[in-house]
Formats: C-alpha cells, sequence, structure tokens
C-alpha cells in the first residue's frame, strides 16, 4: 500500500475545506442518449487499475496530510444533482456520477486539477464509446487501460520545476468583493449558459484577442459595471483594484505529464483610483497582463514563493493542527482578498470525430466559491457549444444577468438550454 | 428524450433515468426495481413520481432545519409558559401568595432561556455557550436571593458554572478541530475530567478556606495522567501498521 505527500497547491485545501467550500469541482459530458449502464460499468471496470494514484484518501500525518492508498474501486453513483458534495474521510477524493444521459466525474482540488480530472473523464469516456461499438482511431491519445502506469503521471511538479534563490512574489493589494448578501443554506446555486463558440470566437478576433482573453475581460468589464453602481459605502477606497484569478495549466509551460495539480494562476487587474475603463481599455490590459505573466520565468517566481514557503523548517517541523490554522489565514488573506472573482477555462474539448455524435456537450462545475469570493465561473467548450457555469451562493444572480446582457448586446444568442445541432 | 419516445426495446430505470438491458429487473446504478414492458414501466414511473411528490408535500419536511427549530421553540414557549401559568395558579389558590412557585417559574424561565439560546444560536457557539452560561448563572443568583442571600450563588456556583462550560467548550473546540474520534475523544475528555476536578476543588477550597489548596483532585490528575499518556501513545505509536514513515514525514 502505498502513500505520497500533498502536492504543493494541494497542501492548503484541507485546512480550508467545509461543506459550503469542499474545494471539489465536477466535469460533466452530456450525451446524445441515455447512458447505457452496463457498458458504462464495464468500461469503468476496466480504467480500476489505469489510475492508482486516484485511489487514495486524505489521512492527518503528524507535520503534514498525506494520501494513502486503498484499494477501493472508483465509485460510481446515481447522480442526485447534488453539487461538489465535500468528501468524508472514509471516501476516495473522485465520484463518479451518472444520471440520464449524463456522465460526470467530481475530484477534490486535493487530488487533482481540472485537467488531470478531465484525462480520466476522457478515459472513461473512449472506453464507453468502444464498448458501444465506435471505432477510435488508433492515434488518438488517451490513458489506455492496458499502457504502463509512469511514474511522472503521480509526479509532483511543483517541486520538480522549482528553483531554488529566485526572489518571492510581492504581496498584492486587497481588491473588490462582490457586495451581495448570502443565501440561506444550502447556498450553491449553479448555473449554465450555452453560447456559440464561433460567435464568442469572431467577436474575440474582432478585438484580435483569444476567447480566453475575451471572456476574462467581460467578467472584468462587469465587476467594475457593479462597483460603480454600488452605494458609496460599500466602494471602500481601499478596494479599487478589481482582479481575476484565472487558473492556467502549467503543463502547456513545463513538458510536465503529472495527473496531479499542476496549474497556477495569472491576476489580471483594473485599477479604478485611475477611473472607468472602456471594455476596449480592459481588452488591451487583460491581453498583455496575461501575456506578461504567463512567461515561464514570471511562473518560476511564483512557484518559487509556493514551494519555497513549504521547504522552510519552521514551517515543516511545526504541528499540523497549527500549521492549519496559519495555513486557513494565509488562504483568506493572501488568496481570498487579493481577487474579486475566478474564472476556470478548460478550453475545447478535443475528440476523435468518431465519439461526436456520442457526446452532445461538457459542462466544467469549478469548486463552489467561498464566503468571501461569492460567485466563480466555469467555462469548457465542445463542438460549436461553449458553457459558462457559474457557481455563486449569494441571493443575487446580477452578475449571471448581466453576462446574458452583455453577450445580447453583442449579437451573442445566450441559451438556458444547449443549443441543438441542426 | 423522453421514455415515450423511445422505442418498445429500451428499457429506462425510472429512477436515474440510464439505459438498463432488457434482462436488468434492477438498476445496477440505483438499486431500483424495474418491471418488464415499457407501458407497464410507464406507469410505475408515474405513480413512483406521485408518490415522490407526495413525500415532498408533506409540510414538516419542506421546512428547513432554522424553521424546524423555530417551531420547536414557539411548542416549548407554549409549554413552559402555561406551566408559568399553572403552577402560579396552583399556588395563589393554596396560600394567597407567591411562594414555592417563584422555584418552578424561575426554572422554568432559565430552561426557556437555554432553549432559546439553542433554537436561534445553534451555528455561532460562542453566542450560545454565553447565553446558556449567563442565563444558568442568573438563575443560581435568584436561587441564592430565594434563600437569603447567603452568598454561595456569586462566590462558588457561578465560578463552578464557569469552569464546567469552559471546560466543555474547550473539550468540544479540541475534538471538532482535531476531527478524530474514539480514542482521542476518550482521552481528551478524561484529561477534561481531571482539570474539572482540580477547579472545583480550586473554586470549593476558596470559598470555604480561603486559600487555594489542592489535595485529592491531585490524586485524580496522578491517575489520568498515565492512562492518558498510554492511550496517546496508542493513537499515534501503534496507529495504521506502525508506519511511522508517512505518519511523521516532514
Amino acid at each position: 500500500m502505498f502513500w505520497y505527500p500533498l502536492d504543493n497547491a494541494a497542501k492548503i485545501y484541507p485546512a480550508t475545506i467545509s461543506n459550503e467550500s469542499p474545494a471539489v469541482f465536477r466535469l460533466s459530458a452530456i450525451l446524445a442518449n441515455p447512458v447505457k449502464i452496463k457498458s458504462f460499468l464495464k468500461a469503468v471496470s476496466k480504467a480500476q487499475k489505469r489510475f492508482p494514484y486516484f485511489k487514495v484518501q486524505l489521512k492527518k500525518g503528524f507535520f503534514w496530510y498525506y494520501l494513502e492508498h486503498k484499494p477501493f474501486r472508483f465509485p460510481v453513483e446515481a447522480d442526485r444533482a447534488e453539487f461538489c458534495r465535500k468528501f468524508s474521510n472514509a471516501e476516495l477524493l473522485m465520484r463518479i456520477l451518472v444520471r440520464e444521459n449524463q456522465i460526470s466525474v467530481e475530484f477534490s482540488h486535493v487530488l487533482t486539477d481540472g485537467v488531470g480530472a478531465f484525462e480520466f473523464l476522457k478515459t472513461i469516456l473512449v472506453l464507453y464509446s468502444l464498448e458501444l461499438g465506435v471505432q477510435i482511431p488508433l492515434d488518438f491519445e488517451y490513458l489506455k487501460p492496458g499502457d504502463p502506469i509512469q511514474e511522472v503521471e503521480y509526479q509532483d511538479s511543483y517541486l520538480h520545476y522549482f528553483k531554488e534563490e529566485i526572489p518571492p512574489m510581492v504581496k498584492r493589494s486587497k481588491s473588490f468583493h462582490l457586495p451581495w448578501p448570502l443565501k440561506s443554506l444550502p447556498r450553491l446555486r449553479v448555473k449554465n449558459f450555452f453560447v456559440s463558440v464561433d460567435e464568442v470566437k469572431n467577436l474575440a478576433a474582432d478585438k484580435a484577442v483569444s476567447i480566453n482573453d475575451y471572456l476574462v475581460s467581460v467578467y472584468l468589464y462587469l465587476l467594475q459595471e457593479i462597483y460603480e453602481e454600488c452605494k458609496i459605502p460599500k466602494r471602500s477606497k481601499k478596494f479599487k483594484h478589481i482582479r481575476i484569478q484565472v487558473p492556467i495549466n502549467l503543463r502547456n509551460i513545463f513538458p510536465s505529464k503529472t495527473m496531479r495539480n499542476f496549474s497556477l494562476f495569472v491576476m489580471p487587474e483594473i485599477d479604478l483610483r485611475l477611473g472607468h475603463y472602456s471594455f476596449d481599455e480592459i481588452i488591451k490590459t487583460v491581453y498583455h497582463q496575461i501575456r506578461l505573466e504567463s512567461d515561464e520565468k514570471l511562473i518560476n517566481k511564483n512557484i518559487s514563493r509556493n514551494v519555497g514557503s513549504e521547504k522552510k523548517l519552521y514551517v515543516k517541523s511545526m504541528p499540523l493542527f497549527l500549521k492549519s490554522f496559519i495555513l486557513k489565514m494565509i488562504y483568506y488573506s493572501l488568496g481570498t482578498k487579493q481577487y474579486s472573482g475566478v474564472i476556470t477555462n478548460l478550453g475545447r474539448v478535443d475528440l476523435p470525430s468518431e465519439m461526436a455524435g456520442l457526446i452532445d456537450h461538457f459542462i466544467f462545475t469549478p469548486p463552489p466559491p467561498n464566503k468571501m469570493l461569492k460567485v466563480c465561473c466555469g467555462i469548457i467548450g465542445f463542438g460549436d457549444q461553449l458553457v459558462l457555469s457559474f457557481g455563486n451562493i449569494t441571493k443575487s444572480t446580477k452578475l449571471e444577468e448581466k453576462f446574458i446582457q452583455f453577450f445580447k448586446e453583442q449579437g451573442v444568442q445566450v441559451s438556458d438550454e444547449p443549443v441543438k445541432k441542426q | 428524450m423522453t421514455n415515450l419516445s423511445k422505442n418498445n426495446k429500451m428499457k429506462i430505470c425510472p429512477n436515474c433515468g440510464v439505459e438498463l438491458d432488457k434482462s436488468m429487473n434492477f438498476c445496477p446504478l440505483c438499486g431500483e426495481a424495474v418491471m418488464d414492458g415499457n407501458n407497464e414501466n410507464i406507469e410505475y414511473i408515474r405513480l413512483r413520481k406521485q408518490k415522490q411528490n407526495e413525500v415532498l408535500s408533506n409540510p414538516y419536511q419542506k421546512l428547513s432545519s432554522k424553521q424546524k427549530r423555530k417551531l420547536f421553540w414557539e411548542i416549548s414557549a407554549i409549554v413552559l409558559v402555561s406551566g408559568i401559568i399553572i403552577t402560579l395558579m396552583i399556588d395563589l389558590i393554596q396560600g394567597g401568595g407567591v411562594s414555592w412557585s417563584k422555584y418552578s417559574m424561575m426554572v422554568i424561565a432559565v430552561l426557556f432561556a437555554n432553549i432559546s439560546v439553542f433554537c436561534f444560536w445553534l451555528k455561532r457557539i460562542n453566542l450560545l455557550i454565553i447565553g446558556s452560561l449567563f442565563s444558568t448563572s442568573l438563575l443560581f443568583i435568584l436561587l441564592d436571593i430565594f434563600n437569603h442571600n447567603i452568598g454561595w450563588g456569586i462566590e462558588l456556583g457561578i465560578p463552578l458554572l464557569f469552569f464546567v462550560y469552559l471546560i466543555v467548550y474547550t473539550l468540544l473546540l479540541l475534538i471538532r478541530r482535531t476531527g478524530e474520534r474514539e480514542l482521542n475523544l476518550l482521552t481528551y475528555s478524561l484529561i477534561a475530567t481531571g482539570l474539572l476536578c482540580v477547579c472545583i476543588e480550586g473554586v470549593i477550597s476558596l470559598y470555604i478556606n480561603h486559600v487555594f489548596k489542592l489535595h485529592w483532585s491531585l490524586i485524580v490528575i496522578a491517575c489520568i495522567v498515565p492512562v492518558s499518556s498510554l492511550l496517546l501513545y496508542i493513537q499515534y505509536r501503534l496507529k495504521k501498521g506502525t508506519d511511522l514513515k508517512r505518519f511523521f514525514h516532514i
């Protein structure tokens, strides 16, 4: 029975996890037809041995949490549409959920990030397609059940790419947060919106930016509107920065094949002390900030800050209960206080054309936001369907409404339901 | 795509909506029993949904836990206020004035105050503890006043009550923070009992002799320390096949 320490990004989560903010995200594939359960269970069965590093439970050590392998099978459950439930101590840190024509996987961020989870879902979907008799091209890359499990798959890539003696990051000022009151329990409300990839792509192309840059800019622009609509006492002078946390997949920067967490984030911002920003101004600054912050050297600086602190002797030798307490404070002071929103874009899903008829669209539901952040957004595209999934714990749906309104003003149709293929 | 629009050969689980094999009598995903034949199946689905809706339409089940607590509080208020009125009436009829009923009224009032803090501040543990401590302390003071003001309420009762609340609160906090059960729970409870004994003896000694002297509580502590140490040792040293490398990895 093997075990391994938590990776650098995962270390903070156990200290901050609660029922309301469980650090669990969901990836769903919505199929064209109801799931054939017999074939699906066969597909899952074939994948059982391929991902031993996902068959782990979170355990408490004296100094750190760690992940301990358990000889369990991946749990396949009927999906009762309860999003992102916290994993109990007796469970693995992932689950597979099935309902009607929907296959979902939920993962704890302690275990992996969206990319790792998607690779897992991809394998399950390919195996399911094969069970249904779909021919998958031989050159299509996925983690095949028969292939040997490589060490790089469960590598802590933060440690691997960590470089000593890089100066740490400078702490940023506090940012503006949505002013709305929280909804009563259960707080989380998930709302999905469907837009055409091509239409958004055209809008982005008009501004000579990527879809990601465009959506981040829209988010910032709308937060600026909300800020300006706030009554004066809530528009505190201190919090005149609006920042969006945009996770980036480090596997695109470093040649890592890890299935564990390996993402960091960039934080494009606008400083409202400098006055009102037009949408074009925001697009321009977002475009440059994202490119600047995604630079390998700056990413190294970020990794250095995160990994460097866990390597300090006084941090290492601190008992876990004390460490958890401090990590919780850091999570809010260095983490959430610095940004006003999160937008996680998993990009456009690439699957063989043979599978395209089987799957209608994907949905990425980000981890429920905490009480400070209040709203977060997950994005994923497949075919011509771009799905924006908002997790909201407030009484207001203003941000979502503003998104719809914005796209409508740009001539893009936004729908609550997937756009049917012609 | 609805069940109706499917061809007759397709069998859909009425609960989770996945497609089943013709030979399946139960859904392997959710365990739902499935009847043969689509037409019967549709009727079954309809009846099942109706049954589910009936369960959901039960007014008590529709209430949130907060509303349920409020309902409990309202019922308690009615019962307790009735209790106060009845005891007062009996006392007045029997003796022509308020005599013994003041004790029952006082206890009921404090009980009601405790129920109120529990119902409204269940999620705010600090307020709950302070509210409960305050109301029970008030009971002690009133009992003292009604008993010719001999002074035990403030000097003895409230300090003892304070330490009981403090130790129980710390214990609960510790158990919640560490998230451990079984042996840890026992160990922490033993240590808390030992500390409580020290506090009780200390307060009593100060009240009676006006000096802080410990005797019997030290014996309790002396007994508890080795037992707790042994339990902690078992908890940490012998945990999960003595793999200390993973437990103490740094």
